[in-house]
């Protein structure tokens, strides 16, 4: 697996020469920063209104204190991509899919990557001939189980450390459920012919391109949707009204599904999520600890690409049973753990 | 997007990061020791994204080793991504315009939140106070003994109190943003001010105030925001580090 997020780069960057408008994405770039220091003033004095001041200063502070956790996360993922080959992790599972289900699982917590990576990894995995419930095994639990993921809720909660254990547990678990569901139930057709096709080793790059190569392309690609994630919270932060959420506070059960039904839609990095879920501190720890198991494992962008790497009729089953898989898990472990 | 563009965002992002860790602005976002990792995220993004630059140039000068690789995989992947790239200008241009620490909107908008008991003892005694004439505190600790210390040990003693000046109502306070994380998380702490004149001292701006507690005012009924008389107040300016932590 030298190549795993390096080759889709290559057939993103040099694509088959075709008729396009002569303005390309750097044009746009240019324009848009000439813009941006021409009307400096203007925007500078959308931050008089006190509402747009705080949210903005909201949203810097969310990306400030993701970024650095983001990027160390890609460099991992990169030097995994570089350095370790996927048979190597192939030869250390067990043969019986029922065993080398939770291993996988557990695996995920040394291959550390938020899920934008998880899934080409897991499509390579399955590509070198891993059972694909093994593979989905991992592409749950890798986003959500390991060290930069706990360290991160760890840091968001502090004084609250049943809520690192309690993330651990249930996405571990939801892992496990999954990757056991799909072997009992799952039928190859849903995927794509694509996800599985065999692709043959390229060794021709040296490990170090390879390993700047996928830190660079997962950086690029997550980075954007940390964005996405910084915004909405901030928005959410200053429109929400603070009553509105205590309200929501004293009843359990609609705050639970509130919360997870704002993990899919506010999509943010496994990495990232652990803070929002902190700033949201009018409701109980319960609905918080459902938001961060179900975010590593189904949310709209993730949705979006496994629907382009498995194949649709894959994702949209794949999808609504790992959410309901999810908070069930969560509720299981927020139990066990005391949250 | 094309990579080049790919590459100038992540200069420009990983620029800014490396501009507020070092010039002091990052505090108004995070907590100070976040500093090295501003730091090393920031060089790490423009050195990949140089990296990236060079090779391309190197491979632009040899353009028969750029194979156009045809492959049906990552298409849809790829048009989903080069759309949620173009978000990383966001945050460099919100970087750029610098928005200010938060101030009375956020003490105004957020929740009042009741300062935890501390948990070490079960008698909620607190360590004595130092002392002295007039007694600097930080306004979280001025809140949290106010609520729970039965020792009374606040009670006619002077303090001076850090922090700007919020309007509520017809009430005026004193208060300071806390952050457990980053100044998404932060939630107010506050002393409400008791004294002739307050009514023309200025929102968000940062004194420094010599207060006596009036005892009893920290219930529940008040969500803990103990009432203070304010016996000096002097401008200041805004303190580095806005933030208690």
């Amino acid at each position: 697996m030298t190549t795993v997020a390096a080759d889709q780069e290559d057939t993103h960057h040099h694509p088959k020469p075709r008729r396009r408008l002569p303005i390309g994405s750097l044009e746009i770039l240019c324009v848009l920063l000439v813009v941006a220091v021409v009307f400096q003033d203007s925007l500078a004095s959308l931050l008089g209104s006190e509402l747009i001041r705080t949210a903005a200063t909201r949203f810097v502070a969310v990306c400030v204190q993701a970024i650095p956790f983001l990027v160390l996360g890609v460099l991992i993922s990169g030097a995994i991509a570089a350095f370790i080959p996927a048979s190597a992790l192939r030869k250390v599972l067990p043969r019986r899919q029922a065993l080398a289900v939770p291993v996988a699982g557990v695996a995920g917590v040394a291959l550390p990557g938020c899920e934008c990576a998880s899934v080409p990894v897991s499509r390579r995995l399955m590509q070198q001939g891993v059972a694909p419930s093994v593979a989905l095994a991992f592409l749950l639990a890798a986003p959500a189980v390991n060290p930069i993921v706990l360290v991160a809720t760890a840091v968001a909660f502090p004084g609250n450390p049943e809520m690192v254990a309690g993330r651990f547990f249930g996405s571990l678990a939801t892992a496990i459920v999954m990757g056991w569901l799909w072997a009992r139930f799952g039928k190859l057709e849903w995927m794509a012919e694509r996800a599985l096709r065999r692709i043959p080793d390229r060794d021709g790059r040296s490990r170090w391109l390879t390993f700047v190569e996928t830190a660079r392309h997962d950086l690029v690609d997550s980075g954007g949707f940390l964005v996405i994630g910084g915004l909405t919270a901030a928005i959410l932060g200053v429109v929400v009204p603070a009553s509105w959420l205590d309200s929501l506070s004293e009843q359990i059960v609609l705050s639970v599904i509130v919360m997870a039904l704002l993990a899919v839609i506010l999509a943010i990095c496994s990495e990232a999520d652990a803070f929002v879920a902190a700033s949201l501190s009018m409701l109980p720890l319960l609905p918080r600890l459902v938001f961060l198991v179900v975010g590593p494992a189904v949310d709209v962008k993730l949705v979006a690409l496994q629907a382009g790497t498995f194949g649709k009729s894959f994702a949209f089953r794949f999808a609504p049973a790992t959410f309901l898989v999810a908070i069930a898990c969560a509720l299981a472990a927020g139990y066990l753990v005391g949250v | 997007m094309k990579r080049e563009t790919q590459n100038i965002l992540l200069v420009l992002l990983g620029g800014a990061l490396l501009k507020i860790a070092l010039n002091g602005t990052y505090l108004r976002y995070v907590k100070p020791g976040q500093q090295a990792w501003l730091i090393g995220a920031g060089a790490i993004m423009v050195v990949l994204a140089f990296v990236s630059i060079t090779r391309d140039i190197i491979a632009a000068r040899r353009p028969e080793q750029v194979v156009a690789e045809v492959d049906d995989h990552g298409h849809s992947h790829g048009g989903f991504q080069s759309h949620s790239t173009w978000l990383l200008i966001l945050p460099v241009l919100a970087v750029f315009l610098a928005p200010p620490a938060l101030g009375e909107d956020a003490v105004n908008r957020a929740a009042g939140r009741t300062p935890p008991p501390p948990s070490s003892s079960q008698d909620f005694s607190f360590p004595a106070l130092p002392a002295g004439d007039v007694i600097d505190q930080r306004v979280m600790d001025f809140v949290e003994r106010a609520a729970w210390d039965k020792s009374g040990s606040l009670n006619d003693r002077n303090v001076r109190l850090t922090g700007f000046i919020v309007h509520k109502d017809d009430s005026t306070y004193l208060a300071r943003l806390a952050i457990g994380c980053c100044a998404a998380d932060a939630y107010p702490v506050k002393v409400k001010l008791d004294g002739p004149g307050l009514g023309t001292l200025v929102s968000d701006t940062w004194v420094k105030a010599v207060v006596r507690y009036q005892p009893g005012s920290s219930t529940t009924e008040s969500r803990h925001v103990p009432t203070v008389t304010l016996a000096d107040i002097q401008s200041v300016p805004e303190p580095p580090d806005p933030y208690e932590y």
